[in-house]
């Protein structure tokens, strides 16, 4: 027993003599392996890009590179930009989750409200960040933590109310604390909530919508209508099923009825990494797609509601299942709903896209509209007005934005 | 029968070289960890065909992972007739030092270790089964005639108990 216990103690001190060489080591191996073209904090190093339209028409991106969040604007439609500017100085542990990205809004007097997640500490635990640009997208405030809470947040979601409140949602895990102390198991994590009424300079407190939803997926978030945030998130339903829910406020402040977006009996004690998207259509019907893996279906499912998130259609199946589709996105504009999602052939990632002119009813047959021969962020959809473009980060391609046309 | 013998003298030889490699790698524990890149996963299945093989998906960022991989490292302590490969498979850039860690503090140094080491993910989850979407944990239970079974999410260790004991007991 002693003796293995100083054997023990000399293995360990073999181990940190190691660790060195060993760090670095490691160090070239992200680099071989990465998903980013490269180190820098310039766009094409970029592994995740999320654009914005302003109500003016200017296109601005925040994207993950090098360890930061970096801040660009283009007034021609994506063709040029302006000089990116970091919004921190020093680099950070980014949350580099498969649905983690930053996100920004831009409201009409040109504020620009940012918000991430990093890693806190070694244990993985996450913290959004929030930071404002009331420059233009000059110069950044430095960054602050959007809750005073300790515990574990990630996968904030960002909106711009038509006020210029900024709403945002996230998963929080500070509710298994109680839970801990009292004996009690805790499961997944809470989604809360909080806005901000100075374009992105303070939040509100944070305010629990519903506890329990699985912690490592992406929310959907989109507007009812003014003051109407929706929200379509991962939920833990009795028995660990993880299929997805939504919830529509009747204020910012009001969390109304969550109600299930479709039963897949997805009994699965781990995490997907893979959340639902979902947009309002200016008739008010919600639109939400999604990846499951339940006994009643899998794969990925799109669905509507007509009124207002208590019932939904049937699920319809997107994608070829052998072509393991994945990253579904949806918006809806005016006139079109467009839905997106990547697919796989063993060599090339492909972004197949459909569209439906009757809000959802009946769609156009899939089409492929861009592909790659390497790692990619998931496809995005953005409009300015009329005009609906798939935004793509690609590590072999660089970032593209890409008008869609006429799919039907 | 000549035959026999010699394949016999290979394993033992076999076995000498893997002895001397497992005490390389004790004694350089950080180290233990390979790089999963492409081809990886024909190169695991061809190693340990014949074998009853539990092969194990996890994150260090992955909350049930963080529960799951301690049960794993006593389910192998207690069954050494099972080869035990475990793939850490969140994306790149992959955190070496705290996947080490958390293997080492499960119990499971000693288990065949590997990292996602390729950032194009799709193309080694693909390799491994064409309809995973990169959910973590999964268990792969390989059978010695190569017949797999997933596990999706956390794995009831009765039941990979369950399933050892169905295993042909190897010499």
């Amino acid at each position: 027993m002693t003796r293995t216990s100083r054997l023990r103690s000399g293995l360990a001190g073999l181990a940190i003599a190691f660790l060195s060489p060993l760090t670095a080591q490691a160090q070239m191996a992200h680099q071989h392996g990465s998903e980013a073209a490269c180190e820098g904090t310039e766009l094409r190093c970029a592994t995740k890009v999320t654009p914005f339209f302003a109500a003016d028409g200017k296109l601005w991106l925040a994207w993950m590179a090098g360890g930061r969040v970096s801040v660009a604007n283009s007034t021609d439609g994506g063709k040029t930009y302006s000089a990116p500017v970091p919004v921190t100085e020093q680099q950070l542990n980014l949350d580099w989750g498969p649905d983690a990205r930053p996100k920004l809004v831009v409201d009409s007097k040109g504020t620009v409200a940012v918000a991430f997640s990093i890693f806190r500490d070694q244990a993985f635990n996450g913290q959004v960040l929030t930071t404002r640009s009331s420059d233009g997208g000059q110069s950044f405030a430095p960054v602050r933590p959007i809750t005073a809470s300790n515990e574990s947040q990630r996968f904030e979601a960002m909106a711009l109310d038509q006020d210029g409140t900024v709403f945002v949602a996230w998963l929080d895990k500070r509710n298994r604390v109680p839970a801990k102390a009292a004996g009690r198991s805790y499961e997944g994590a809470g989604l809360f909530f909080s806005s901000s009424r100075d374009g992105g300079a303070t939040y509100a407190e944070a305010t629990l919508a519903q506890d329990n939803t699985c912690e490592c997926c992406r929310l959907g978030l989109a507007f009812a209508g003014p003051g109407r945030p929706v929200v379509v998130f991962r939920n833990i339903y009795e028995g660990s099923v993880r299929d997805h829910a939504v919830v529509t406020f009747s204020d910012l402040t009001t969390p109304g009825e969550v109600t299930r977006v479709s039963s897949d009996d997805w009994q699965i004690k781990a995490c997907p990494h893979q959340g639902p998207s979902l947009t309002v259509a200016p008739t008010g019907t919600y639109h939400v797609t999604w990846f499951t893996g339940g006994k009643v279906r899998k794969g990925l499912f799109y669905a509507q509601s007509r009124d207002g998130g208590r019932t939904f259609s049937e699920p319809m199946a997107l994608g070829q299942a052998d072509r393991n589709p994945t990253r579904p996105y949806v918006l809806a504009t005016q006139d079109v709903t467009t839905l997106v999602w990547k697919e796989f052939d063993g060599e090339r990632t492909t972004v197949m896209a459909i569209q439906s002119k009757d809000d959802g009813a009946t769609w156009s047959k899939p089409r492929a509209i861009a592909s790659t021969d390497n790692a990619s962020d998931h496809p995005l959809l953005v409009a300015n007005g009329r005009q609906v473009f798939l935004s793509w980060m690609t590590k072999s391609d660089g970032y593209r934005l890409q008008a869609i046309g006429d799919e039907s | 029968m000549k035959r026999e013998i010699l394949k016999r003298k290979i394993s033992a030889a076999v076995a000498l070289c893997g002895l001397l490699a497992l005490t390389a790698s004790s004694m350089a524990a950080p180290q233990s960890l390979k790089p999963f890149e492409r081809g990886t996963w024909r190169e695991v299945l061809r190693a340990h065909a014949g074998r009853p093989t539990l092969i194990h998906f996890w994150g260090v960022t992955c909350g049930p992972c963080k529960i799951e991989l301690p049960q794993l490292g006593k389910f192998m302590a207690d069954h050494p007739e099972i080869d035990v490969v475990t793939v850490s498979a969140d994306l790149v850039p992959n955190l070496t030092t705290a996947t080490q860690a958390m293997l080492d503090k499960a119990g499971l140094a000693a288990a065949e270790n590997f990292i996602f080491g390729d950032g194009f993910v799709e193309r080694l989850r693909f390799e491994i089964d064409p309809s995973w979407q990169g959910d973590i944990p999964r268990t792969m239970l390989v059978t010695p005639d190569g017949a797999i079974e997933t596990i999706e999410g956390s794995a009831e260790i009765s039941d990979l108990g369950r399933w050892s004991a169905k295993q042909p007991r190897q010499q």
